[in-house]
């Protein structure tokens, strides 16, 4: 623990200090680069266009490389007023790094200016940035020279315009209200239609003609509103093409039109079986920005109610995983202890799915009385039903069966797309952001990092069974050791201030009335955190202009790399083992399309 | 007891909007029968309801979810909440065997013309449940990928409010449903009777539950669990 809690000191102080920025400036001269001070903790680089492949190219091969496109998205910088100490740009893409080796992360920016959008590919160097260069296409307008299929991914192949950008309505109520007529119907639905031809895949081999199946985006295996198509040989999936973009609910453009305050609700709702966990990076990386630091009792509210919804989660993912395998009964034991989750979430936050119960600051009320009978309950409770569920369930040899080497992947493959959390864990590679960058608190726990062998479907079921388990350790020393002292902090941006000041004096019931109505305003920066959420790493980018509201929200979920990695993985394999894939992934869609 | 009577037109032109077919209020259809003719009037009565009670005690759900309220219409289906007691916990994964569509979550405007053809799989007699806010109205998301309110398409028998509703709140919205079933005068088969469909004006539960919300006085502190 204390080696960990050393190495991530090192790479927070880094920031500009990072010895990467040298070995990029001995390699490419001092000039080559723009340095921008933020508070993503995290060197942040502006590199010209010109030299952005060979630098990815020098960053990937480094003694300790680079090994991971982490993130890559844009920002329509035309209406920002604070852009000191960075060069003149309309539009922005950013390519976010990751180093397991460092334990630190990178951030490259490329300036673009709006009559010439253009940039090349980087999918020859990291062949997760499919995904993402087709969504900075959709999303701004922004081309790609050389990538192999840019297409929409979010949008319907059907839509005009750019969301993104600055000059592009939010509102649904902005435009005409939504009518659908029987041949507006039949034209989407025909705009959906999969073209084998435009993937470059074959219709016939020498032997066989091939069959396209279609799967999803209503499927009862596909847990939510995906599609994924299928070139099939018999039962052999030759290719496959996932197809998202069902489940966008535009949550970045929302978070630029929502006080830094009321945007936590729609935190909730990305990875929706994740609840407070998702405000968990959003407030954190806010209160970087307002330079809060939230009392310690709070942190440990935070990360008690954090690991109660992993619980929940992983509990809900044990019950579908066993039953896309055909187990009908888990999914009723599990919900059984969901419930039972429940009533301590309830209890605590006063809602179950989605209490958007973080405040910036802290949380938004204390724990009530008799919380701590309630944890106690659940604990005792869990403990022998993990054990049960082990017996029961994994080590039934039906489920070993569908799932032992079905769909294994290795760490370099988890690497090279972007996966992350449990999922690469299972590869046999230990890296949890609790242990490797402890937040909130997590370096006091005593707790494991689970890791499997083989990276396939049943040690992916075992990652969570185990997390489970911790998560329990976790919850059981928060129980024992709440700190007593406010749940929020003493800060002026803490929103709402606390409310015992409010009403002493007339200055701070107009500072409460400001922040609920207005919403706090922050100084202008860039601010940024990761978490280790149920799925694997999430994180917010913010970037404040000195408003109100966001100037550009980008969250980065572990699901949507994920589903892009599925035909690495599939290709070869046959229908049934996609099942148990993607049974075994744990994704939900709107953590996918947000 | 006022009706609401849809009639679906074969030769509807391309052009027309969904929800298809005519709606108009009507009175119960039974009562002429019964006017005309007291034994007939009772018989058709006495099948109509003993069809509609069979019809509500077994509503088969379609296994179609969009989003978080998905996970709460589960929850509902599984043991703490046991939508078996209602008849309904047989789930289809074909449109085509189920009665009921739940649109449990936002609906999206790439999703709108699929969640169509889902509904138009189904076969008569049909309902829909819109659950949670994102369905009812758009809800949160008044954004630029979402329709707001699943009826600028669909037709919605029961709105559930909520984000996401609770379980109960679902198994409230069913009940709601069945009460409204034993109500409505469908043709008792493709040949038998007059084929449109009167769908009994239910009370609003806003206003049936006004004045016992109003005298609520004590609410729960949330400092005590």
């Amino acid at each position: 623990m204390t080696t960990d809690t050393a190495l991530s000191n090192t790479s927070r102080a880094a920031g500009e200090h990072d010895p990467v920025v040298d070995e990029l400036r001995s390699r490419f001269g001092a000039e080559a680069f723009t340095l921008q001070p933020t508070l993503t903790g995290m060197p942040v680089v502006w590199v010209a266009r010109e030299q952005l492949l060979e630098v990815l190219q020098f960053l990937r091969s480094l003694a300790r490389p680079y090994v991971m496109l982490y993130d890559l998205h844009g920002i329509d910088e035309r209406l920002r007023v604070h852009r000191e100490e960075q060069p003149p740009a309309d539009f922005t893409v950013f390519y976010q790094l990751m180093s397991f080796d460092r334990n630190s992360d990178l951030m490259l920016k490329v300036a673009l200016h709006e009559a010439d959008l253009r940039l090349p590919t980087i999918t020859g160097i990291f062949p997760n940035a499919n995904w993402y260069e087709r969504e900075v296409f959709d999303m701004f307008g922004i081309d790609f020279a050389g990538h192999p299929h840019l297409t929409r991914v979010l949008m319907p192949p059907t839509w005009n315009g750019h969301p993104l950008r600055k000059d592009y309505p939010a509102r649904a109520t902005e435009f005409d209200p939504y009518t659908l007529t029987m041949e507006g119907q039949d034209k989407e639905q025909e705009a959906l239609r999969f073209d084998p031809e435009s993937w470059g895949m074959q219709r016939h081999s020498e032997e066989t003609d091939f069959m396209f199946l279609n799967l999803g985006p209503n499927h009862p295996s596909a847990h939510g509103v995906f599609r994924v198509v299928l070139q099939l040989d018999g039962e052999e999936v030759v290719d496959c093409v996932p197809d998202i973009g069902y489940h966008h609910r535009g949550a970045e453009k929302m978070a630029e039109r929502q006080s830094w305050h009321s945007y936590i609700p729609y935190t909730d709702r990305i990875d929706y079986t994740g609840g407070v966990m998702n405000n968990f990076p959003y407030v954190m990386a806010v209160e970087k920005l307002a330079g809060i630091t939230v009392t310690p009792r709070a942190q440990m509210i935070r990360v008690m109610m954090a690991e109660m919804f992993r619980i929940n989660s992983h509990l809900l993912f044990l019950g579908t995983y066993l039953q896309d395998l055909g187990a009908m009964t888990p999914v009723f034991y599990t919900f059984s202890d969901r419930q039972k989750a429940y009533n301590v979430i309830e209890a605590v936050t006063g809602f179950r799915m989605h209490p958007a119960w973080f405040r910036i600051g802290g949380v938004a009320h204390d724990l009530p009385q008799g919380w701590d009978r309630l944890v106690r309950e659940f604990i005792d409770w869990m403990n022998p039903r993990l054990d049960e569920y082990e017996r029961a369930m994994m080590d039934n040899s039906l489920v070993r069966e569908r799932t032992v080497d079905v769909a294994a992947f290795s760490t370099q493959n988890a690497f090279d797309w972007g996966v992350t959390g449990p999922n690469l864990r299972a590869t046999g590679y230990q890296y949890d952001l609790r242990k490797a960058r402890p937040y909130s608190g997590y370096e006091q726990f005593d707790f494991d990092v689970p890791v499997g062998t083989n990276g396939d479907a049943f040690d992916r079921g075992m990652m969570r069974l185990e997390e489970m388990r911790q998560s329990v350790r976790i919850i059981k020393q928060c129980l024992e050791n709440m700190p007593g002292g406010d749940y929020k902090a003493d800060h002026p941006l803490t929103t709402p201030p606390p409310r015992e000041k409010m009403l002493k004096h007339i200055e701070t019931l107009i500072t409460h009335f400001l922040q609920v109505s207005w919403g706090p305003v922050l100084k202008p920066n860039e601010s940024f955190q990761m978490i280790e959420a149920t799925k694997g790493l999430n994180s917010y980018y913010l970037t404040s202009d000195g408003n109100t509201m966001s100037y550009r929200t980008r969250i980065r979920t572990p699901s949507y790399p994920h589903l892009q990695h599925i035909p690495s993985v599939m290709n070869g394999g046959f229908v049934p083992d996609l099942i148990a894939h993607l049974g075994s992934i744990d994704f939900v869609m709107a953590d996918v399309d947000r | 007891m006022q009706y609401k009577l849809t009639r679906i037109d074969p030769n509807t032109p391309e052009q027309t909007r969904y929800p298809l077919g005519r709606e108009r209020g009507v009175e119960d259809p039974m009562d002429k029968h019964v006017h005309r003719n007291v034994f007939t009037g009772k018989l058709a009565d006495i099948m109509n309801s003993a069809v509609n009670w069979g019809r509500k005690n077994s509503i088969w759900p379609y296994n179609f979810g969009l989003s978080c309220c998905y996970v709460e219409m589960t929850t509902a289906f599984t043991a703490p909440h046991d939508i078996a007691r209602f008849g309904s916990e047989v789930l289809r994964a074909s449109p085509r065997q189920a009665d009921l569509m739940v649109i449990s979550g936002t609906c999206f405007i790439k999703m709108a013309p699929i969640i169509q053809q889902l509904y138009d799989q189904m076969l008569e007699p049909k309902w829909v449940i819109s659950m949670g806010s994102c369905s009812n109205s758009g809800g949160m998301y008044d954004i630029y990928s979402v329709v707001q309110g699943v009826d600028k398409f669909l037709p919605v028998d029961v709105y559930i409010p909520g984000c996401p509703p609770r379980p109960e709140a679902f198994l409230q919205g069913l009940q709601l449903l069945q009460d409204s079933i034993q109500q409505e005068r469908r043709p008792l088969s493709w040949v038998v009777g007059d084929q449109g469909v009167y769908q009994a004006e239910m009370p609003s539960q806003r206003e049936r539950h006004r004045d016992d919300r109003i005298a609520v006085k004590e609410l729960r502190t949330p400092d005590q669990v």
